[in-house]
């Protein structure tokens, strides 16, 4: 091999290498969006929700600039197999990654609204827990990611009905609340799409590991998510 | 052989008085620093970079050293080579730290981690010398402070939260150690979780305390001012009256005792216990301890024990505990005339622990252990016949003070805290807490802990 296509070869992997970097920097911001949204919840802290509000833009900055040069890389290199698959993933994993935030950001101000109304502190303590979740699952599939390691991305995947569970738990408790007062409707809704919310970010990182699990693999996973219904009657003889 | 003096002998020396030099300044201003409060971690601190600044000092000496000694000429009276004994003393630190290096600044993919020792390549998951910062790290703020020291030449300091179940914070420290030809700076972490949990568990524990008190307070204030007044001349009302004021004080030295333990369990949440329990013998205690609460719901407990010891990695009295609440949950939500069963199974990996012991019920995890790849759990499942539990209040069992409504529970009215004090138990064990149960069938709660590596299965 020259000197020229040694060279060309090493800075191809470096670009890749950034790429993965700027995911995985781009997955820890919007992690900690997560969790700080949901501290703004818990604890009825406005200055935090205005900041979490204003990070966001940066998330959208990082997706375009890693869209920007995944397509580069793509278009300069024309990448096979492998490398292909990396750019590709980290395009992916950006989009899922924005979205993530732009749920965040959504937390955030309904957290603003719902400071001005009465604490419900059991109410919250659920939405905190689900929280917890959450961003247990964003960590465990990012640190997947950044140590390529197929194994704990399908265990993150495999866990997704808890959030589900979490989060038709709270509906029913919100539920009880509003028809027991009338007055709580309104703030009561807010915490239902801050759950909501939540639940598409815990969908979210289901997706991040199916997006791992192509990159490393080359395939998709077709069969049906756990969430079919674990709780569901298991089929005779099981 | 004839023994010829090294010549770079006395350049060892000289070296190695400088940096005992250091590392004695450096060890006094951590002295003079672990005064103050969070003067231990600035401490640690400011010793580490005279470390590492004696360590690439004496590094440097050790090169002109090695150009004036040739190889082969050593003689046995020369002193431990220096640099492994610095590199050694970094590796043994019990602060995580790091040496990261950056090429340019708009690269994050240049970041990279030069040194990491034992401790930062355990809490960090650092697979080898030059991987990439942005793997071990990905905190916005952590990654911010890096930025400033490595590129603004300032020495920063962050907070950081770890993640994981048990909930760790820690301080970071970035100071500048180079400029040229690389930049460089030293990253130190120092752990900050017991300071936190100390605060929020005394916040927590003086706030339900005195919350959970006031009624039966009240109650009791209110029975003595009726048997002062009316009823002071009825032995009969009188007798009943004492009979409930005695429940009611028996209750509130439950929920102290209830409330202790669970501050306890929480404080020290983060410490991993020292020392192995044999699950059987735990078990054993148990049933001996509630076989006359047993008797007396007419509760049959039966147990369904391996021959051999099952080991787990833990503390006996907390392990106790865990089964303890457990099994008396068992016995006080089942109905006259049931049966509770314990079982313990060992060497299952985390997901075959805290699987649903009965397709077909509602199951969910209230804890799931952080993933160790390959590591063994021993499971004790608890069930019971009685009642079961509706799906929707699965997530909050373990929540302190959550009671599922209209339930009837045996002859005492539980704290709700019997669950909360199990999670923060096995959480700190490193351990997992799962539940299924079918309404109108029965409950099965298992708690399951690490095994040591010792024992494979
Ligand atoms: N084995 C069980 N069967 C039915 N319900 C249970 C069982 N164990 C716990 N629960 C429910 O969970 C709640 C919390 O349990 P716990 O924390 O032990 O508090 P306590 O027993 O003091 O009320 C109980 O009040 C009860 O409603
Ligand atoms: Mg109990």
């Amino acid at each position: 091999m020259t000197n020229t296509d040694n060279h060309i070869v090493r800075a191809f992997g470096d670009e890749l290498s950034q790429l993965a970097a700027e995911v995985a920097r781009m997955g820890g911001l919007a992690e900690a969006q997560v969790s700080d949204a949901v501290d703004c919840v818990a604890r009825r802290d406005t200055t935090l929700a205005h900041q979490v509000i204003e990070r966001d833009e940066k998330l959208d900055a990082l997706q375009r600039d890693i869209e920007k040069r995944a397509i580069r890389l793509i278009a300069l290199r024309q990448p096979k197999a492998n490398d292909l698959r990396r750019a590709v993933a980290a395009m992916k994993l950006a989009h899922s990654l924005e979205r993530t935030g732009d749920l965040a950001r959504n937390i955030a101000k309904r957290s603003l609204v719902l400071a001005d109304a009465a604490p419900m502190s059991p109410l919250t303590r659920s939405i905190e827990r689900m929280g917890r979740l959450v961003t247990s699952r964003m960590k465990e599939v990012l640190d997947a990611y950044t140590g390529s390691d197929l194994e704990a991305a399908l265990a993150v995947w495999r866990r997704d009905e808890e959030v589900d569970e979490h989060y038709n738990s709270l509906f029913r408790e919100l539920l009880t609340y509003m028809m027991g007062d009338p007055r709580t409707i309104s703030p009561c809704a807010h915490l239902l799409f801050v759950g909501k919310n939540l639940e598409r970010i815990g969908d979210h990182a289901t997706n991040v590991a199916e997006i791992i699990h192509y990159e490393m693999t080359g395939e998709d996973m077709i069969d049906a998510r756990p969430k079919a219904d674990a709780l569901a009657p298991a089929p005779a003889g099981v | 052989m004839t023994l010829q003096p090294p010549p770079a002998v006395p350049f060892r020396r000289t070296w190695s008085a400088a940096w005992t030099g250091a590392v004695a300044v450096a060890v006094l201003l951590a002295m003079a620093l672990a005064d103050r409060a969070d003067g231990r971690a600035v401490a640690a601190a400011v010793a580490l970079v005279a470390l590492v600044a004696a360590w690439q000092t004496v590094r440097a000496g050790q090169v002109r050293a090695m150009r004036l000694l040739p190889r082969g000429e050593s003689g046995p009276e020369r002193p431990p080579d220096p640099t492994a004994s610095f590199a050694a003393a970094f590796e043994l630190l019990p602060d995580p730290a790091l040496v990261v290096t950056a090429a340019e600044p708009e690269d994050m993919a240049s970041r990279r981690v030069e040194a990491a020792n034992r401790a930062a390549r355990e809490l960090l998951r650092i697979p080898r010398q030059g991987a990439l910062l942005v793997a071990a790290v990905r905190d916005p703020e952590v990654l911010e402070a890096v930025e400033e020291s490595l590129f603004g030449a300032m020495a920063r300091t962050a907070v950081w939260e770890s993640g994981g179940v048990q909930e760790r914070v820690w301080r970071v420290w970035t100071t500048p150690l180079a400029s040229a030809p690389e930049r460089r700076v030293l990253v130190v972490l120092h752990e900050e979780t017991d300071v936190r949990r100390a605060e929020r568990t005394r916040a927590d524990f003086l706030a339900n305390a005195s919350h959970e008190l006031r009624t039966p307070l009240a109650s009791l204030s209110g029975f003595v001012e009726t048997l002062r007044g009316h009823a002071r001349d009825d032995p009969a009302v009188r007798q009943r009256f004492l009979a409930i004021m005695a429940g009611q004080a028996e209750r509130m030295a439950r929920l102290v005792d209830d409330l202790l333990s669970l501050s306890r369990a929480e404080l020290n949440e983060h410490v991993p216990p020292v020392g192995a329990v044999d699950l059987r013998l735990a078990v054993a205690d148990v049933v001996d301890a509630l076989a006359p609460l047993a008797s007396r719901r007419s509760v049959q407990l039966e147990t369904e024990l391996p021959a051999e010891p099952v080991l787990i990695s833990g503390e006996r009295d907390q392990v106790v505990q865990v089964v303890q609440n457990l099994v008396d949950n068992g016995l006080n939500y089942s109905a006259p005339g049931g049966r509770v069963c314990i079982e313990l199974s060992p060497g299952l990996d985390a997901e075959a622990a805290g699987a649903a012991a009965h397709p077909g019920a509602a199951r969910l995890s209230l804890l799931t252990p952080d993933r160790e790849p390959g590591r063994r759990y021993a499971a004790v499942r608890v069930r019971d016949f009685g009642p079961g539990i509706e799906r929707e209040h699965l997530p909050r069992l373990a929540e302190r003070f959550y009671r599922v409504a209209g339930q009837k529970s045996g002859e005492r009215p539980g704290t709700g805290l019997g669950l909360a004090i199990v999670r923060h138990i096995v959480n700190r064990h490193r351990g997992g807490l799962s539940v299924d149960s079918t309404p109108g069938d029965g409950s099965t709660f298992i708690a399951y802990f690490p095994q040591p590596d010792a024992v494979s299965g």
